[in-house]
């Protein structure tokens, strides 16, 4: 998951690399004994890029601007995220700024170390001038990491060649570690006596690592909010998005790849899905209860008319499926939109026969289903 | 070299035969004609699973079976060792439907089996299948018909769909593999091109991709390379999705807009792909190169 800025700090610092001191902080009229050293940067806390440009990154001087900062950016919405809270941190100045930065190379097996003696928010222009932006992909061995980086720094100069070397060591080794997939410094502030200090941490995590990454559990579970998707997961073992607030239409589907392609085709016809789900119906082993926490979660949309089932059962049994299905529905009693199901696959005929007894037709056909999911969204119109 | 050849004869392993799901599996891949040979379980106090022997190692299975092929349904954070073990044991072809897997093991595992020389599908993979011969995972029988269509896949269910429509309109499979979700994998699209170029039974390609990473890019680039001559179709899902969560400047450097929808689309229009915009434009457009082949 790509973690606030706040977090990435907090990652970094845990792991012993220097960045600015700096508090996490949720509402305007905060303790002011919380605050680093003046002066103050405040950086509003969301999940995306272009804050700068967008005025969610600013300098404050005093108390009262860091307040009106906070009381600016709290509650704005960014490429659709709403700011919860800002990152107030003392204030770099007169420093040198670097970029670094660690991906993996699916193709070529190995880790990305990307480096340019001039960073900052143009660092993409800086990639034009030929040799500006330095790369090399390496084993993920710390011996391969060190000898490459040794060559990556070379011909820098001193400062920057001990700066960059000593940061891209030490940050490599969080990379592996730490299970990270992206680790971006930028800008990476180099000072005059060659400190360096992480600037920025653009950083995405490898949800996949959490049972072997406690710091990356913790922060699921302290962050629920901010982090909802990856709570989801942890905790019911399913991917939820919502996808449209406003869409009528709630899904309950399953494969992450199918589910995404009915949205496509939903919206190409001019429909409204609520949400994607890759519900797992694999993990389910009998027990509706992953399904009573996902029709909770459909059911707090507030305009859901009808809940299309979509499910093509390889492997599970549709037939248990469907009386899981009426199980968590009665459960979900607040929840009483019309259900229309399309369901393929292994004993669909059982399926069929357990639907029926709660008047839910079941479709073999997407299409058949869709025009029943109109017919559905007509009705709920006013006449 | 990739090398992703399996026929009835395939000696066939299954580590974690033990399992909930190794033991279903092992039964189902032998009711369609996969010759499975033997289990492998680190606590084998069982002697068989439904009378196939179980091994402590995969060395001693491979000594005692001389199997070439294994399919591993072991957990998530065991899965890079077992993979170990089947390429040191011999292995040649290794199928991993694990979800889950940690994407630093994937990395260490793709060096592992490229320096072995050994094929790698998955993880996060239904598997794959020779329609109506064999199958190394757990594709549906409703989706397998045996025909001339080559058929790659990143999504396991929304190639089920797909390869289920194509079967109720004639059309059948030659050689199905299922690459993955996972954005560290063990055999990309662009990997499979020298395979499906030089398979006799497979008259033309289907691929159902989506948006992020940039496989279909790769694919597109490797058909022009190897010239490719079979028609291609493409099924791409994510088209109207939000734009994913950037990989930073990073992303953008190394990949320029390489990701989305309309660069996928164009990379693959460009090498020639039919690229379908629905499964309903997708199975009338194969179906179409169906009926109108020689």
């Amino acid at each position: 998951m790509f973690l606030l800025e706040h977090d990435g700090k907090s990652l970094l610092a845990r792991c012993g690399l220097p960045v600015a001191a700096g508090v996490l902080l949720d509402t305007a009229d905060f303790d002011p004994s919380l605050l680093p050293i003046a002066p103050w940067m405040v950086k509003a806390q969301v999940a995306a890029g272009g804050r700068g440009k967008a005025g969610l990154v600013r300098a404050a001087d005093d108390l009262a601007a860091v307040r009106r900062c906070m009381a600016d950016m709290l509650g704005a919405t960014h490429r659709s995220m709403i700011v919860r809270s800002c990152r107030v941190e003392t204030r770099v100045a007169q420093a040198h700024e670097a970029y670094l930065s660690f991906t993996l190379d699916a193709q070529a097996a190995g880790v990305r170390v990307m480096l340019a003696a001039e960073g900052g928010v143009d660092i993409e222009a800086q990639a034009q001038v030929a040799g500006a932006v330095r790369s090399l992909v390496l084993a993920p061995e710390a011996d391969a990491l060190e000898a490459g980086i040794a060559r990556l720094v070379e011909g820098l100069s001193p400062r920057l060649t001990a700066a960059l070397g000593d940061a891209a060591r030490r940050l490599a080794r969080v990379f592996v570690d730490e299970d990270l997939t992206l680790l971006e410094i930028n800008p990476l502030f180099v000072f005059d006596d060659g400190v360096w200090l992480a600037g920025d941490a653009r950083i995405v995590t490898d949800d996949n690592a959490s049972y072997r990454q406690a710091g990356l559990r913790a922060l699921i579970d302290d962050r629920a909010v901010a982090y909802p998707e990856a709570w989801r997961k942890e905790h019911h073992g399913c991917d939820y998005v919502v996808v449209d607030p406003q869409g009528d239409i709630g899904l309950l589907t399953t494969g992450a790849g199918l589910s995404m392609m009915l949205i496509d085709e939903m919206r190409a016809a001019g429909l409204r899905p609520h949400n994607f789900l890759d519900v797992r119906t694999g993990g389910l082993r009998g027990d509706p209860t992953r399904l009573v926490d996902v029709l909770r979660w459909i059911s707090e949309g507030p305009r859901v008319k009808v809940l299309l089932v979509n499910i093509f059962a390889g492997i599970t049994d549709l037939g248990e499926f469907s009386n899981l299905l009426l199980e968590a529905l009665s459960r979900v009693p607040q929840f009483s939109v019309p259900v229309v199901a399309r369901l393929v696959g292994t004993r669909v005929d059982a399926a069929r026969t357990v639907l029926a007894a709660r008047g839910i037709a079941l479709h073999t056909s997407l299409d058949e289903a869709l025009a029943q999911v109109r017919v559905h969204l007509a009705e709920g119109m006013p006449a | 070299m990739i090398d992703p050849r399996v026929d009835r004869s395939t000696p066939v392993l299954v580590q974690g035969i033990t399992g909930r799901a190794g033991r279903m599996h092992a039964r189902r891949m032998r009711d369609y004609g996969t010759r499975i040979v033997a289990g492998v379980s680190p606590r084998a106090e069982v002697a068989d699973v439904d009378g196939v022997p179980v091994h402590a190692t995969c060395a001693e299975a491979v000594a005692a079976t001389g199997a070439t092929a294994s399919v591993l349904l072991v957990g998530a954070a065991q899965l890079a060792d077992a993979v170990a073990e089947a390429v040191a044991a011999g292995i040649r072809l290794v199928v991993t439907p694990t979800e889950g897997m940690p994407v630093h093991d994937a990395l260490r595992t793709r060096r592992l089996v490229q320096a072995a020389g050994v094929t790698w599908i998955g993880a996060s993979t239904p598997g794959m299948a020779v329609a109506g011969e064999v199958k190394l995972g757990f594709l549906p029988e409703a989706s397998l018909l045996p025909g001339p269509l080559g058929l790659m896949s990143k999504s396991g269910t929304l190639s089920y769909e797909s390869g289920y429509r194509l079967t109720a309109a004639g059309v059948g499979t030659s050689v199905w593999i299922g690459v993955g979700g996972d954005p560290v994998k063990g055999t990309r699209f662009a990997e499979l091109v020298p395979f499906y170029a030089a398979h006799a039974g497979t008259e033309a390609l289907l691929i159902v991709g989506e948006i992020g990473g940039s496989e279909e890019e790769e694919f597109a680039q490797a058909l022009i390379e190897h010239a490719f001559t079979k028609p291609v179709f493409a099924l791409i899902a994510g088209r109207s999705s939000p734009e994913g969560i950037t990989m930073g400047h990073a992303g953008a450097l190394v990949h320029g807009r390489h990701g989305s929808y309309a660069a996928k689309a164009e990379a693959l229009e460009r090498a020639g792909v039919t690229v379908c915009g629905s499964l309903d434009e997708m199975t009338r457009a194969v179906s179409a190169w169906h009926a109108a082949r020689a």
